[in-house]
């Protein structure tokens, strides 16, 4: 099957961040097809390149990318709720004139109309909340 | 036949009530996170009427220190059984 996820929940103030991605590797090691993981909300956060957890820390951000790199699972980010909260690419930094960026690749910032896309074209959305 | 994830205890938040009123007759309901301290006998009574169709997340059981204490309509399932309750399913619910 083809699934999704949408991910709500900031890391380290709810546990939706890392139930999502236990459910994640749950979802491919049962030979599923995980299309993509939608960042939405507070839940954008965890796409934030400078994340420095202790080393005796899951690195979310690390798990998201590792996932991307072993199964091609897109991280999408939703543009509107990242600029809010500070997180920008490369290019939306310089359109903003701000001296740095801060989403992590391959992280992808993208519109609510990928979501929509992903619900359609998904056997099973699965939304991790706050 | 629907799944409803609900990830607050009924102790805490009253949005076990928004899932039920939602449900169907079918429908089966999932205790994640926070949420599996419905499935202690001292709760489970917030969730009459589930017999059967009830579950909550082993994972989220042990890191709180509750396996093996849930109320014995419960049904335990690991991350693994959660994937599949999606498969058999046909779509999900999350409330929170």
């Amino acid at each position: 099957m083809r699934y999704a996820l949408l991910l709500m929940g900031a890391p380290y103030s709810h546990q939706a961040s890392h139930s999502a991605l236990r459910f994640a590797q749950a979802v491919v090691a049962r030979g599923h097809r995980l299309e993509a993981v939608f960042f939405y909300h507070d839940g954008v956060q965890n796409a934030a390149r400078l994340a420095a957890p202790p080393q005796d820390e899951p690195h979310l951000v690390d798990a998201w990318v590792s996932l991307h790199r072993e199964h091609d699972v897109a991280l999408q980010v939703c543009i509107a709720a990242a600029l809010r909260r500070g997180l920008m690419d490369r290019r939306e930094a310089e359109r903003h004139g701000k001296s740095g960026h801060s989403l992590a690749a391959p992280f992808e910032l993208t519109g609510l109309g990928q979501l929509v896309d992903l619900g359609l074209r998904c056997d099973r959305l699965v939304t991790f909340g706050p | 036949m629907l799944l409803h994830i609900v990830n607050r205890s009924p102790a805490t938040s009253q949005v076990y009530r928004q899932a039920l009123e939602g449900m169907g007759q079918d429908d089966r309901l999932l205790l994640i996170e926070d949420g599996v301290q419905g499935a202690l006998p001292q709760l489970v009574r917030y969730y009459d009427g589930l017999q059967g169709r009830l579950f909550a997340l082993k994972e989220d059981l042990a890191s709180r220190g509750l396996l093996g204490r849930c109320d014995g309509e419960v049904q335990v399932v690991d991350v693994d059984g959660f994937v599949a309750l999606t498969e058999e399913a046909e779509r999900t619910v999350s409330w929170y």
